[in-house]
This record gives structure tokens, sequence and C-alpha cells, in this order.
């Protein structure tokens, strides 16, 4: 058997990331309106932290995964949007409109996996949608935006496993002895804007490798920053009254 | 394997079992059911955060099942069954799937499939369901389960490694699998025999812990028969297999029952349909539309066995009318009408009896059933559509 399958072989084994990419893509023709403020309503990130043993798995980490909610949240207040003018977040819900928050929720992630999969990415395009940018939540979403008084909504995922001392170790041994590479740590994320009213999907910013330690302030907000890159801008201000 | 290369094999399994061993990590120790428990450890800590975060986002799903009364009753098996102090560290929901299955979540949430309840004769074997979740839950099977995973494949990793730089790569995922299977079928059985003691103290019938499981595979053999396919109840599930097979935990469980319990009684046949009836509807509706004609004929049959009532007939009804086959929509109809005579029929076996007749070409005969429907059911959702078949102007 030869040592390139075997490479292969220990790649695929240890559910390392795949290839380093990051994307983003807008709406075409959308700008923030420039004649009110813009309110953008943050929904509870899904933020998940563990740490990857050599094999490969998981443990989540209780503590990096509070510390990181409460680091990111403070990042979005202080890293506000560019073509925001007030970030406020949606409130704990409970009863039907728990269940409403919690049915989009899903829709959102269904929606953004699409767009991941079919749409982002070259490799696995769909030809119908290799162009254009047509998706929505419906109108029915416009019931959150009432709820968290918000113009539009804005969907944070981050999802990070750090690479275990047993994970690095092997890192050194495939290279030194085996010759094989192998990643250690997971770190992907995404950030997704919806039109609030029309439920429509605006802007959507994906990466497979980000940088940003979660588990710190700075590198909170470095992630912040790499999430909300290329975030769509505020429409040109238009020109005072004569 | 040359000397050197020996050596190397040596060095390096030696670290990698350093790497693999985490030291002065503070060991879970007690019962999690114990009031006021909070995990110990940083893996205990982290299973039970992810847990809890599944329980908030359950709480607020459209499959939650929002009976109080229901819920209740559950609490009360539990309770009953392992002991007032011990049940309140559990939390159970209920879920809408037409599945056989419950879970245990480490952090103490205990969810129950609604395809569970249907199948239930009675409440002791819903005590052997929550026994045996409830054993996964005080044994720590989740924290166990995280630590096998992780031991597999971290030697997997180092063993694979080790190999290709010796020059004679070899395949441990078969062996390694293997084994953290067989330990999983080894946790499963465990919790089946802390269900089954504690259905025991708590004076429950213990056989009916093995007749939930010959109950499934007389199932498998009319889903089945009625496909015309060979029934898969004994078929080896291989070496992956999370579970011990039923026909295992069936006969393992009936040999426990002749030693714990002897003398137990109480089955709670009439307690069960007290406090679960008033879901049958819903229960056999999502059953119906599994498309598993042999498996709901026989569940159908199993709930009648003290005869059929007024909502049996109507699902029988329904579930031949689904089918639809040549002489179904004519069999469907007789049981509509023998439900329609019943003092317990359900308003809809007269929607069902309409819609039958209608589509066997009785139109004559449609209309008075379809009459009858909507005056048991003035806000029918498919009013117009009904009145439309039963030839009247909308």
């Amino acid at each position: 058997m030869n040592r390139w399958f075997c490479a292969a072989l220990v790649v695929a084994l240890t559910s390392s990331a795949a290839l380093a990419q990051e994307k983003s893509a807008l709406k075409p023709g959308f700008v923030f309106p420039n004649d009110h403020p813009v309110r953008i309503l943050v929904f509870r990130p899904d933020v998940k932290v563990g740490s990857q043993s050599a094999g490969g798995i998981v443990t989540p980490m209780a503590d990096w995964t509070a510390e990181a909610r409460t680091f990111l949240a403070n990042a979005l207040v202080a890293g506000k949007p560019k073509g925001a003018s007030e970030i406020v977040f949606m409130p704990e819900l409970s009863g039907d409109d728990g269940v409403l928050l919690a049915e989009y929720r899903a829709l959102f992630r269904g929606v953004s996996d699409t767009v991941l999969q079919h749409r982002l990415f070259k490799g696995n395009r769909l030809p119908t949608k290799k162009t254009g940018f047509e998706y929505t939540l419906g109108t029915g979403v416009a019931r959150l935006g009432q709820i968290g008084g918000g113009d539009y909504g804005l969907f944070i995922t981050t999802d990070d496993a750090f690479g275990s001392t047993g994970r690095k170790m092997l890192q050194l041994f495939a290279a030194g002895i085996a010759g094989v590479g192998m990643s250690s740590g997971k770190h992907t994320g995404y950030a997704g804007l919806i039109d609030l009213k029309t439920g429509d999907l605006l802007w959507i910013n994906a990466d497979y490798a980000m940088g940003g330690n979660v588990r710190e302030a700075d590198g909170a907000s470095k992630r912040v920053a790499q999430l909300l890159e290329d975030f769509p801008l505020q429409g040109m201000p238009i020109a005072a009254a004569k | 394997m040359n000397l050197g290369n020996l050596r190397r094999f040596i060095a390096v399994a030696a670290i990698a079992w350093a790497s693999l061993s985490v030291a002065s990590e503070p060991k879970p120790f007690g019962s999690p059911a114990t009031h006021g428990y909070q995990p110990i450890g940083v893996d205990e800590k982290g299973i039970w955060a992810e847990s809890d975060e599944t329980e908030r986002e359950l709480k607020n799903s459209k499959l939650l099942v929002r009976d109080e009364k229901l819920t209740a009753y559950l609490n009360k098996v539990l309770c009953r069954e392992v002991g007032s102090e011990r049940c309140t560290a559990a939390r159970i929901y209920v879920v809408r799937q037409p599945f056989f299955n419950a879970s245990m979540y480490p952090n103490g949430m205990l969810t129950v499939f609604t395809g569970a309840l249907i199948r239930f004769r009675n409440e002791a074997q819903l005590a052997a369901v929550l026994g045996h979740e409830f054993g996964h839950f005080e044994a720590r099977h989740g924290l166990l389960g995280l630590k096998s995973r992780r031991n597999t494949a971290s030697w997997i990793n180092w063993l694979t490694v080790i190999s290709i730089g010796a020059g004679q790569y070899q395949d441990y995922r078969t062996a390694f699998w293997g084994n953290h299977y067989r330990f999983s079928r080894d946790q499963e059985r465990d919790a089946d025999f802390r269900g089954i003691r504690d259905m025991g103290t708590a004076g429950y019938r213990t056989l009916n812990a093995s007749q939930i499981w010959s109950g499934l595979r007389s199932e498998d053999d009319a889903t089945a028969t009625a496909r015309g396919v060979k029934s898969l109840k004994d078929s080896p599930q291989g070496l992956f297999a999370s579970h011990p097979m039923n026909a295992e935990r069936m006969t393992y469980l009936a040999d426990e029952a002749v030693k714990v319990g002897v003398g137990n009684d109480f089955d709670g046949a009439a307690e069960y349909e007290a406090a679960i009836s008033h879901l049958w509807p819903m229960l056999i509706d999502d059953q119906i539309k599994l498309n598993d004609f042999g498996g709901s004929e026989f569940l159908l049959a199993s709930l009648a066995t003290n005869g059929w009532t007024g909502p049996l007939l109507y699902a029988r009804g329904e579930l031949y009318r689904a089918r639809g086959r040549a002489t179904d929509v004519q069999q469907s109809a007789l049981f509509y009408r023998k439900a329609t005579g019943m003092p317990d029929a359900p308003a809809q076996a007269w929607r069902g009896l309409g819609l039958a007749l209608a589509r066997n070409g009785d139109r004559p005969g449609a209309k008075p059933a379809i009459d009858e429907y909507l005056k048991r059911n003035p806000q029918a959702g498919d009013k117009p559509m009904l009145l439309m078949i039963a030839g009247e102007a909308q």
C-alpha cells in the first residue's frame, strides 16, 4: 500500500477540517437604507467550543463555551457591523413565541446549509445557483422583527475544537515518523443577515478556517470582525437638501 | 518489523499512552441522581452543558408534546419505580416521533417518543423503559461512552500512524470500533438489568420487560408479511450494533424476571390506558402515516384485545382507506360504519364513512354521513371540500 494512500486515509480518519476556504455572498443591489436608523436584531449565537482528541473526537467544553458566548456578544456590541445604527439582542422567548423562534432558527439553519453547500463554494455548486442570490425565510419572519424590535436579523454560528496535547503530539509524530500531514483543531463559522420584513436572505459569510481564539476577549473580537467581513454597507448618503 | 522500528514503536506507544490519560482531572463520584448534584470534572461538565443546550432547544420544539397531565403521569411512574428522591433528578419530555425509542441525556433529560407510548400495553412496560433510561443516567453511561469513543479513535490514529511509519500499514478500525460497540451493548444490558431490578422493587410484574421485545418482534413479522418480504427480526446486526438484538433482550429479561420481583402481579393496564387514551387518535394517526400496513394492523389488533372500540374501528377504517387497494375502501366503509354504531365513536368516523362511500360512487349514501360529521364538527377545516363531495352547493 503506498504512502499517499495512507496519508489520504489518515486525513480521512481524523475528520480534518475542509480545505481552508472563506467566502461571502450578497443579494445583488442590496445596501442598507440611509434615511432612517438601522436596527439589527441578533439571534442567540450558536456557539460550540470543544477539545479535539488525537482521534478527532470532540469533547464539549462547558467553561470555554460559556466564556466564548459572552466574549462574542460583547465583541458584537463593541464592533458594531458597518451598516448598523443599533444592535439589539433577541430576548428569551417562551410559549408560542418561543416555538416560532425555534422554527425560524431551524429554517435559517436549513437555508444556510443549502447556501453553504450549493451556492457559496466551488466544487459542489448547483448549476442554477451559480449566479443570483434568491433565498428567503418567508414573510412570516416579520413577527420576530416585531417581537425583538429590529429591521434586520443577524444569525451567527461558530464551531471550534481546539487540538488537545495528544492531538498535537500525534500531528508531530505523523509528520516526523510517517510523513503524513494531519490537521489539529477545527475553527469554522458563518454569519447571515435577513430582512425582517420580507424574510429574504441578504448576505452570508462563511469561513472553514477562522482566526481568533474565542476563549479570550481579544480573540473573540477578531473572530467577530472575520465573521462580519464584507458585511453590506449603508447606502451612499443622500445629498443634503439644497 | 526490525529492531530499530520496534524500539521506535515502543517509544511512541509509551508517549501515546501518556497523552491518552489526562492527569489530575477530578473523577465524578456518587450518584448524579443525588439531590442538588452538580457535574464533576471537565468531561462531565462538558456533556452536561451540551445536553442543557439540547434541552433548551427541545423545550421550544414543535415536536414536544405539551401535555401536563401526561408528563405528570410519566413522572409519577418513574417516582414509583426509583423512589421519590432519585426521580426528581430526571425531567421527562414526550417527543412526537412515531418510532419506538426513549433516550437519556447525561444532565437528567429523559425523552420518550410517542411511538413507544403507542406500543406499551401497560404501566409496567412503561416502567421497564423508564427504569432502563434512568439506569443509563445513574451509571453515567453517557460519560463512559464519550471516553470510550475518544480512546478508541485515538488508539486507531496512533497505531495507524505508527504502522505507516514502520512501513507496514494496518487497518485498526474494525477491531477497535468493534470493541467500542461491544462496550455500548454491555451498557445497554447493564441498563436493562438496572431497570428490571427497579421494576421488581416497585412491585411491577417484571415479565413485562421481556414482553416489550417479544411484541416488537411480532410487529416485525407483521410488517414483513404485509410487504411480502422476510422478517428481519433474527438477522444478525453485525459488529457495530449499539444495542443487543431484541431476541437476546427478550430472553435475558425473561430469565431475570423469574429472579427479581417474584410474586409481583401489578401490570397497571387500566392505569396506563386511562393516562394515555386521550392521545390515541394522534398516536394512531401518526402510525398510519408510516405506510406500514402490517405493523399498524398488528398494533391496532393488540390494542383491541379487550374488544374493538369506536376509536380503534375508526383507526382501522383510516388504515384501509389510506392503503386504498381494490377492496380496501369498501372494507374501510364497514369499519367506519361499525365505529359510528359505538357509543365512543369519534366524529371523524362519519367523515371517513362519507369519504369511503363517495369514493366508491355511493353519493346518496355519502351525503348523510358527511352531514352528520359536519353537525358534530361544525368547525371542520375541510368543510367546503366535504360539501362539494356530498354534492351540495357551497
